[in-house]
């Protein structure tokens, strides 16, 4: 009996864990939810009476009309191609300062993972003034350069960080025997570090892009010409046009948020999953 | 192999840090060259008698961080806990809770905005049908910060996931031996879990600190850009207004430097209660 008892105690506990965790995620979700539902909205209706789920009619062509209002096509291209371009930087600026790290003697890692801490805290509102006027002297002013740069330094120093335990990671024999070998460093990296860290390239490859791809300070600084636009700013562009026309902004919400979230999708496998979280964040 | 990151961390962050700093000591629109005024930007920042903008946005800003802070913290820490266990369907929801996370900041401003629209938006038809009253949130001078706050609320997947990992770093052994000695759930939490997470909590608080000022500036841009009655007016648009509307770079930077002047306060602030309390409860 008393195991009758304990069992149904269990179930109990799970249904309601499960009951909770459902309800707080449908909250988080509730966002996007709505930001769809808005998104097929027929503009120029009246406030609905009471909370509409669907709306109907259903206006999917408001994802056609909102591409012919505004050059959107391009400016998807345009930030396709500048977040294109930083993911091999980023890459290979981000794994070669986390493979020299990993190098290093202890009292150098530390020194570089604070340097790192700090870079990674020091807010863009503090140097955006000083970073303005340093970029315009150098002409990088209404170019797409201006958007790029940061991948040089590997974008983020989160980056280098992952990069650099990943390749902790990795036993010091290999190294070793690839040295022994006469492998050069360079040689070492491309050979042993990288293909032994797929899963931090494809993580890192990935929160880059994210981070180009949603960038809107830096366009909206640097960015003089509507042909170089990228998507943030064109968004921005759209509500200046009309700012109560809900159902086309929000299409073009959903059109800015689609690409983020199928990538979050493949992503959070390697970082939300059980037991996979120490892999990237753990040492 | 570590140049272009360390060189990419001077040119980008180093050298704008001190030129804003120096610029701060001058006259500089943006054309002529810079002239040495001495401390008169403070002085017009923090004492002007007709333009009292720099103390209304400080006041703001730390209005939200006091508020929004705590709450991110202390839901990022109730999530990681209630989601730090094995079993079906936990992955979905942990995924659920970093959704928000990764809308871009146009569109997530985009969504807040309709969501808190008082006639169209989905939250106020639902106060309606609960007979509970509708403000008119963004428009309305009283309620406008806490949209800002509620926004911030929902996006704290990065703090889940690093608190979601220093409780998996846990070793599972001192629960158990917790339990062997009768301990119960509050005890383990208090004397377990708190002391060894406490670094990365306060790692978390201090990034958060920091950060959020900088974080709120694209939605503050695209919701209210300061209305109504510069209610909303946060310091990083003051900020940018006074640069690059009004081509004053020095009171600019001026501000940015007295920004992080206070930030730095209260960063001193919380460590030194901190320090105190980890004295006080080391029996």
């Amino acid at each position: 009996m008393s195991i009758k008892q304990s069992t149904a105690r269990r179930t109990a506990r799970a249904v309601g864990f499960h009951a909770v965790s459902i309800l707080v995620s449908a909250l988080f979700v509730l966002p996007l939810i709505w930001m769809f539902a808005a998104s097929l909205r027929q503009p120029g209706l009246p406030p609905p009476r009471s909370i509409e789920w669907l709306p109907a009619p259903l206006v999917w062509s408001n994802y056609v009309r909102v591409f012919q209002i505004l050059p959107l096509g391009h400016y998807v291209f345009n930030s396709l191609l500048v977040a294109g371009a930083t993911v091999p930087i980023t890459l290979i600026t981000a794994s070669l300062a986390g493979f020299a790290m990993a190098q290093l003697s202890r009292r150098g890692q530390d020194r570089l993972i604070i340097l790192s801490v700090i870079l990674l805290i020091i807010p863009t509102t503090a140097v955006w003034l000083a970073r303005f006027i340093l970029f315009r002297s150098l002409g990088l002013f209404n170019t797409h350069a201006a958007l790029i740069a940061p991948s040089i330094m590997g974008s983020s120093p989160l980056f280098v960080l992952l990069f650099f335990w990943s390749f902790r990671r990795i036993p010091l024999e290999l190294y070793e025997a690839a040295r022994m070998d006469g492998a050069s460093p360079l040689n070492i990296w491309w050979r042993v570090a990288l293909p032994l860290s797929g899963a931090t390239i494809v993580v890192v490859s990935i929160l880059t892009f994210l981070l180009y791809w949603g960038d809107f300070i830096t366009p909206l600084f640097y960015l003089k010409s509507q042909t170089l636009y990228t998507l943030p700013v064109g968004l921005r562009q759209l509500q200046e046009l009309d700012r109560t026309n809900w159902p086309l902004l929000l299409a073009g919400s959903v059109v800015m948020t689609l690409p983020a979230v199928l990538l979050f999708a493949v992503v959070q496998r390697f970082f939300l999953q059980e037991n996979r979280l120490t892999g990237i964040y753990g040492q | 192999m570590l140049m272009p990151y360390l060189l990419g961390a001077v040119v980008l962050v180093g050298l704008p840090a001190l030129l804003s700093l120096i610029l701060a000591f001058t006259r500089y629109d943006g054309m002529s060259a810079p002239v040495w005024v001495g401390w008169f930007n403070f002085r017009i920042v923090l004492a002007n008698p007709v333009d009292l903008l720099f103390p209304i946005s400080l006041y703001n800003t730390l209005y939200f961080i006091i508020l929004a802070v705590p709450m991110r913290v202390l839901s990022a820490l109730a999530l990681a806990m209630w989601l730090n266990r094995r079993g079906r369907g936990v992955g979905l929801y942990r995924t659920a809770v970093y959704l928000p996370t990764i809308i871009p900041d146009v569109a997530y401003a985009l969504i807040w905005m309709w969501i808190f629209n008082p006639l169209y938006g989905p939250l106020n038809l639902i106060l309606t049908a609960l007979g509970l009253p509708t403000p008119g949130w963004l428009a309305d001078a009283e309620f406008a910060k806490l949209v800002f706050v509620v926004m911030a609320a929902f996006q704290i997947g990065e703090g889940f996931v690093v608190l979601l990992a220093g409780l998996q770093n846990i070793p599972p052994e001192y629960y158990a031996a917790a339990a062997v000695d009768g301990g119960s759930t509050w005890q383990q939490f208090r004397y377990i879990t708190l002391p060894l997470l406490a670094p990365w909590l306060l790692l978390l608080t201090l990034r958060d600190i920091i950060l959020s000022s900088q974080n709120i500036f694209t939605a503050n841009f695209i919701m209210t850009n300061g209305d109504p009655y510069y209610s909303t007016l946060f310091l990083p648009l003051l900020i940018y207004e006074e640069a690059f509307d009004r081509m004053h770079f020095g009171p600019g930077s001026a501000m940015t430097v007295l920004l992080g002047i206070v930030t730095a306060a209260l960063i001193g602030f919380i460590l030194s209660i901190v320090g105190n309390w980890g004295e006080t409860h080391v029996d």
